[in-house]
């Protein structure tokens, strides 16, 4: 998949209304609060882009301007040629809305739910009534067809407002933190069914603040934060390109953290020399062979300090592990794991996405 | 590592848990009052403005307009009251207690189990199920007796009691007000969801009860089969017990025995029921609750799952079919499917309960008996404007009432479908969010609503109508037009209710709202001529919309036409205009906030 990132400025007018999605400079403003701070991104047709950030980053606003429901205070919006603004309903008749918390009618059936959707975009019940099928089939929820919403368990519910919002084959799918409250193996059946809408060439824009969801489903996303744009690439070229390949996560007590990772920079930064002869500890318990030594090797970026942990930032995390091991130094707890956009995100804005 | 916490020599409060378990055994039914007291401070303003302002405006309605009428023919010192108003105070307090308790033991109690499961954060503390059950009763007894004290003295204040003994009549209130409220508590908490379970009360139990409990005049005054209601409802029982104490009505010792023994005897029976399912939810039980209406859902899902497996499946779907777009002036507000809307509208009535809808045509027809037949003997006819033209002296008080409670409940209708409901699925439900997901515009949602409101007043106003008919109120010809007028002003309220709901934020607007319309009912001329009033009076009665109506259809009813008709039937254009350019205008605010 190409990934172009045509920003208007340069990109030729074709480029633009080619593009399934495209913003320019976006601002929103509520009274004085400004949610959305001149973000602009295009979203090229059968691409999979998504949105992170943590909560009130302004994801949520910018995908509510994509679907025709909000107004921009200034900027440029097209989708699929469109102004939102302008041609709401036409907009809408594009896209399939899947909300943050799904909004179906308690007081229908679930079959009736997607004939009703249906209806709102003016399609002849006919159509509806095979299409209802087919989508209850792609959701698994045939055996449910005639039961009352409220039966329904929340990975039913969610797996219905995506069935639900498949009813006019939108050519955009705008989905708001699809899989946020759901148990992990709901997620995952969730995710299946994204894998094939966008297999099928749908365009996804999706918001989330899980890494393992934009890992797994977005070809592209921007880091969303205070209503800008922080970064923009693939999630393994951020994750190249703003942390190391592997992380060290480690718990000295809570008090001691910070002063421990003063110590271990100084350690880990130092050992460009023969380790056995710096080591201020002059332990022997560990055997030198075994320790790969020399910068190259671990990799050593920097140390991020967290209330409850440290998190030591090296390209080979399991030899900066044993290094400070052979330091004499003890953690209570220690973790080797690998980058994930979660460090992206802290490298950029020095803050946690969960808080 | 050195401890860095500095150690208080006192020890907390929390250490002693023996202590504490033999606090909560004692006084915690307090505690769970408390926390209720505290969650209706949020409507602390709406409960003290409608405690001092609904006496007065009774005081003012039914005390001194209805009273001009009923006073002149009928003598209440039989009763041992100095005056029409001084009988029914006693009466309007223990039923205004008896409507809220309708509220105050639904809707919290449905909080408390389901929606935002408050009990279920006590059950976690040491606090026993029928502590909790307790302290709810004790928390709304205090609103009760809040609200009967400001009442008492707001009804001294105007003369309309003179012995201190009055002071009484709170615990006559209160009492009354449990009697009521107990069995409807006990009912609701065994309910695991309510679907309009509150409103199905309201309607078919307190209403009937207040209106038949003889608030307004002596329950003697109903033919003997509607007695009966009184005897049975905890409000006549009040009622009666509030006049022996605030003026001394004449009552033989067996009958206030009965009056006090009845009330205590409900309460009790009902406390026990409440405490049992109170036990059963909130022990170990954790009952859930039933669920109303499962075997009606389950028998539907049955049929219809059988009449599909009968059909066979559908074909798969060939592609989305072209779907003709609206385009031109306002593509942006309405696409031109205001059918869907409707549509989805008669779905959701359709899944509904067939009870809550039946039950709105049900309150002008008691308003009609009650009033019609309990009020009538006081009252010989009515010398209205409209009589003389008839061609009579005076019409019936019956026959004047009725066409002004058919544009009532038009009114009532068309507010609460254009403000409440659409509050409720903007907010709650949040229906529109959905809908403006799609390629509907909020000119299609907005019609279609006021469209499905319409279709139901329609409904409701046959119904009454055909009851009037039938009851030889008003005349074929005059029903039809009295029909489409009903439509008409349903339209007009419709209009500025949309227009006003598009600036409401929070719910507690709403119920400001709401509390204009309960005096511009008792106002508007609708129970009594508006010339009991004096001038400057009558002139703000009659820049009010409902007077309007209301004149409106007694000129249809009696067959009285004027140029004053003309003038009723522009404002009701004029608010249809008005109503509907600035809800038009407000468009955006109202659906895609």
């Amino acid at each position: 998949m190409p990934i172009t990132t045509a920003l208007a400025s340069s990109a030729p007018s074709e480029t633009v209304s080619a593009a399934a999605i495209h913003a320019q400079d976006l601002v929103k403003k509520y009274g004085d609060f400004t949610a959305v701070d001149g973000i602009s991104f295009s979203v090229t047709r059968g691409e999979s882009f998504g949105l992170l950030g943590p909560n009130g980053a302004g994801k949520s606003t910018t995908m509510r301007m994509i679907a025709a429901v909000a107004s921009r205070t200034s900027g440029q919006m097209l989708v699929a040629g469109l102004d939102p603004e302008q041609q709401g309903p036409e907009v809408r008749a594009r896209l399939g809305v899947i909300p943050q918390q799904d909004n179906l009618d308690e007081e229908l059936t679930v079959r009736e739910n997607i004939i009703m959707y249906g209806r709102y975009f003016g399609l002849p019940r006919r159509y509806l009534l095979a299409k209802a099928d087919e989508l209850l089939t792609f959701a698994q929820l045939e055996h449910k067809a005639n039961s009352r919403v409220e039966d329904l368990s929340g990975g039913m519910k969610r797996r219905l407002t995506i069935a639900r919002a498949l009813v006019n084959e939108p050519e955009v799918l705008l989905l708001d933190e699809p899989t946020t409250g759901l148990d992990p193996q709901a997620r995952h059946v969730l995710w299946d069914r994204l894998f094939r809408l966008k297999e099928s060439g749908t365009t996804l824009v999706l918001t989330t603040h899980h890494m393992d969801e934009a890992e797994q489903l977005c070809d592209r996303l921007v880091v969303v934060d205070h209503g800008t744009i922080m970064a923009e690439g693939s999630p393994a070229g951020l994750i190249r390109e703003h942390s190391t390949r592997e992380v060290l996560e480690l718990r000295f007590g809570m008090d001691r953290n910070a002063e421990q990772a003063k110590t271990l920079e100084e350690l880990l930064t130092n050992t460009g020399r023969d380790m056995a002869r710096t080591d201020p500890y002059g332990s022997a318990r560990v055997p030198d062979v075994a320790v790969p030594t020399g910068t190259g090797e671990v990799g050593f970026s920097h140390i991020e300090v967290l209330p409850d942990r440290l998190l030591v930032y090296a390209e080979q995390a399991e030899a900066a592990m044993e290094k400070i091991h052979a330091a004499g130094h003890r953690p209570m707890t220690s973790l080797v794991r690998r980058s994930s956009l979660e460090d992206v995100f802290l490298r950029l804005t020095g803050r946690s996405l969960i808080d | 590592m050195t401890s860095t916490q500095t150690t208080t020599p006192r020890p907390s409060p929390a250490a002693d848990k023996g202590a504490l378990v033999a606090r909560t055994k004692r006084w915690g039914a307090f505690y769970q009052a408390e926390a209720t007291l505290r969650s209706m401070r949020a409507y602390g303003g709406v409960i003290l403005f409608s405690s001092t302002f609904q006496p007065i405006m009774y005081v003012l309605a039914m005390g001194l307009g209805l009273g001009v009428l009923v006073g002149a023919e009928t003598d209440f010192s039989a009763y041992g009251a100095e005056s029409y108003l001084m009988y029914i105070a006693p009466a309007i307090l223990a039923s205004t207690v008896a409507m809220t308790a309708g509220i105050e033991f639904t809707f919290p109690v449905m909080e408390g189990f389901k929606w935002r499961r408050k009990y279920y954060g006590a059950q976690a503390t040491s606090l026993t199920p029928q502590q909790i059950a307790l302290g709810h009763i004790l928390g709304v007894s205090c609103r009760f007796a809040v609200h009967a004290l400001i009442f008492t003295a707001v009804l001294f204040a105007f003369g309309a009691l003179s012995s201190p003994t009055a002071v009484l009549m709170l615990f006559a209130a209160v009492l009354g007000g449990l009697a009521i409220g107990l069995p409807i508590m006990a009912y609701i908490s065994t309910l695991r969801d309510e679907k309009g379970h509150a409103a199905i009360i309201q309607r078919f139990v307190i209403m009937p009860l207040f209106l038949f409990s003889g608030t307004f005049y002596p329950l003697t005054n109903l033919p003997q089969f509607l007695q009966v209601i009184g005897w049975i409802s905890p409000i006549w029982h009040a009622n009666e017990l509030g006049r022996v104490v605030a003026f001394g009505q004449p009552t033989p010792l067996w009958l206030l025995l009965v009056h006090i023994g009845y009330l205590c005897t409900v309460v009790v029976i009902a406390w026990l029921a409440v405490r049992r399912v109170f036990i059963r939810r909130l022990g170990y039980d954790e009952w859930r609750g039933r669920v109303p209406g499962l075997k009606a859902d389950k028998r539907r899902q049955s049929k219809q799952d059988a009449r599909e497996s009968a059909a066979g499946s559908y074909q798969r779907s060939e592609g989305v079919p072209l779907v003709n777009f609206r385009r031109g002036l306002g593509a942006n507000y309405y696409s031109g499917n205001i059918r869907a809307v409707f549509t989805r509208g008669l779905s959701a009535i359709r899944n509904n309960r067939g009870i809550i809808f039946i039950s709105g045509f049900l309150e002008p027809v008691l308003f009609l008996t009650s009033f019609g037949l309990g009020v009538s003997p006081m009252i010989s006819g009515i010398e209205a404007e409209q009589a003389g033209l008839a061609g009579q002296d005076t019409i019936s008080y019956a026959a004047f009432i009725a066409p002004a409670l058919l544009a009532v409940s038009a009114m009532n209708g068309a507010v609460f479908d254009s403000t409440w409901n659409v509050f409720f699925k903007l907010k709650i439900t949040k229906l529109y969010q959905t809908m403006m997901q799609t390629s509907l515009g909020p000119v299609d949602v907005a019609i279609g609503e006021i469209c499905l409101a319409l279709f139901r007043g329609g409904i409701y106003a046959l119904g009454f109508l055909g009851v009037l008919m039938a009851a030889g109120l008003v005349s074929p010809l005059s029903a039809v037009l009295m029909w489409i007028t009903a439509m008409f002003i349903a339209l007009g309220f419709a209009c500025i209710g949309m227009a006003l709901t598009s600036f409401m934020k929070r719910f507690q607007q709403m119920d400001w709202m709401m509390m204009v319309l309960v005096p511009m009912f008792l106002f508007s001329a609708t129970l009594f001529p508006i010339d009991v009033y004096p001038t400057g009076v009558q002139w703000v009665i009659q820049a009010l919309p409902l007077w309007h109506g209301v004149e409106l259809m007694r000129d249809i009813a009696f067959w009285n036409f004027s140029s004053l008709t003309l003038v009723h039937i522009s404002y009701f254009l004029v608010m249809v205009i008005a109503g509907g350019t600035l809800a038009a205008y407000r468009m955006k605010a109202l659906f895609l906030r």
